[in-house]
């Protein structure tokens, strides 16, 4: 790996401050490369100084912008102090961060510029019947309207490189990023992977997405999706 | 007809001066004043002078009631669609100033961090041997 800065792991978190040190220390854990960048999402909980304790650098928004602006901040965040690469991890755990390098691999090894981490590649993940008939019925869509083939469309678990960084820290989608942002990438001919990983049950709170938003949440992402056909990246 | 008249016309009247007044207390933008100022006095004028809507249907042809409320609902559609993009492009800009006072607030602790313990810079940057032994026990883990 030719690097000079080394990889930002950037951690969105709102109120994650049972699960925020563990994950920390387990990205820490695997070595100097890697430096976490804590996005706080106007949490009213000890996240920060959880964050801190394990020397984490914490940007603190003074509102809320939601799970796409707080990513988007870190992105900015990595382009302008020259990282050469970062990864998205969850701060309530589900991401394991020992499988870190395995998203970091291709980006660095085969020139790709966007990694996802995939439940579905052969993994034991099991998730609930109807989220899989979602995320499939998801990634039928994407296949149909842009010929982008991947299992795992809504995994929060990915990394980066500097074409995808400069992309995303200009555009990335706000309320349901996940589906949408791999549109943006690809409609910028970005080369995008999907690896198998594995992901742990969440160890904390609750999903955000409930049953009954399930629905509003199909249409208004197949919606978007829709548009950003039309849109100039 | 005339009661219905002067309820408008009075409405109207209200309205404009509702209108004076949150400008004059600067409870709201001249930019968007003026549309509301402009609108109320077109409706105070014709509830007082109704005998311009007649001069007005004669002169642009529009005889319909029809015709006449699509065009108000063009109006309000425009002024809703006008609102619509401000909200947007403002959600924007201050989506990027929360951003930019995130970053400043972060440099600012990082300074006043480096100020209070310098030894604790160098611990983060690795120069000190305590610090070695630390990663070492961390990248085993």
């Amino acid at each position: 790996m030719s690097m000079n800065k080394g990889i930002a792991v950037i951690i969105p978190a709102f109120n994650e401050e049972k699960t925020i040190a563990g994950v920390i220390r387990g990205v820490k854990g695997l070595g100097d490369d890697y430096r976490v960048i804590v996005i706080n999402d106007c949490s009213q909980d000890g996240t920060t100084a959880n964050a801190e304790e394990e020397e984490a650098t914490v940007i603190e928004l003074p509102f809320n912008l939601g799970i796409g602006g707080a990513v988007q901040t870190g992105f900015k965040y990595a382009l302008d102090h020259g990282y050469d690469a970062c990864v998205q991890v969850d701060g309530d755990g589900q991401h394991p961060p020992h499988q870190i390098p395995l998203l970091i691999e291709p980006l660095f090894q085969d020139g790709y510029d966007m990694v996802v981490g995939s439940r579905f590649l052969g993994g034991s993940y099991k998730i609930p019947f109807m989220r899989a008939f979602g995320i499939r019925l998801i990634s039928v869509y994407l296949k149909a309207i842009s010929g982008l083939s991947l299992r795992d469309t809504t995994s929060g678990f990915r990394a980066y490189g500097r074409r995808a960084m400069e992309l995303f820290s200009k555009h990335y989608p706000q309320d349901y990023p996940e589906p949408e942002s791999l549109l943006f990438a690809h409609r910028k001919k970005l080369k995008i992977t999907e690896v198998s990983v594995e992901m742990s049950y969440r160890e904390h709170g609750v999903s955000s997405i409930t049953p009954f938003r399930a629905v509003y949440y199909m249409a208004k992402v197949m919606l978007a999706m829709f548009i950003d056909l039309f849109r100039e990246f | 007809m005339f009661h219905i008249r002067l309820f408008i016309g009075i409405v109207s009247i209200a309205f404009f001066v509702a209108t004076f007044e949150l400008i004059r207390k600067r409870h709201l933008l001249e930019e968007y004043a003026i549309l509301w100022l402009f609108t109320s006095s077109i409706i105070a004028v014709l509830s007082l002078w109704p005998g311009l809507i007649g001069v007005l249907s004669r002169l642009t042809g529009l005889y319909y009631i029809t015709a006449v409320l699509a065009i108000i609902f063009s109006f309000i559609f425009a002024i809703l669609m006008h609102y619509s993009l401000a909200i947007s492009k403002m959600k924007e800009t201050n989506k990027a100033l929360i951003r930019h006072c995130a970053f400043l607030e972060l440099r600012v602790r990082e300074l006043e961090n480096r100020k209070k313990s310098p030894e604790a810079v160098e611990r983060a940057t690795g120069l000190e041997p305590a610090t070695s032994s630390l990663g070492s026990l961390h990248s085993t883990n």
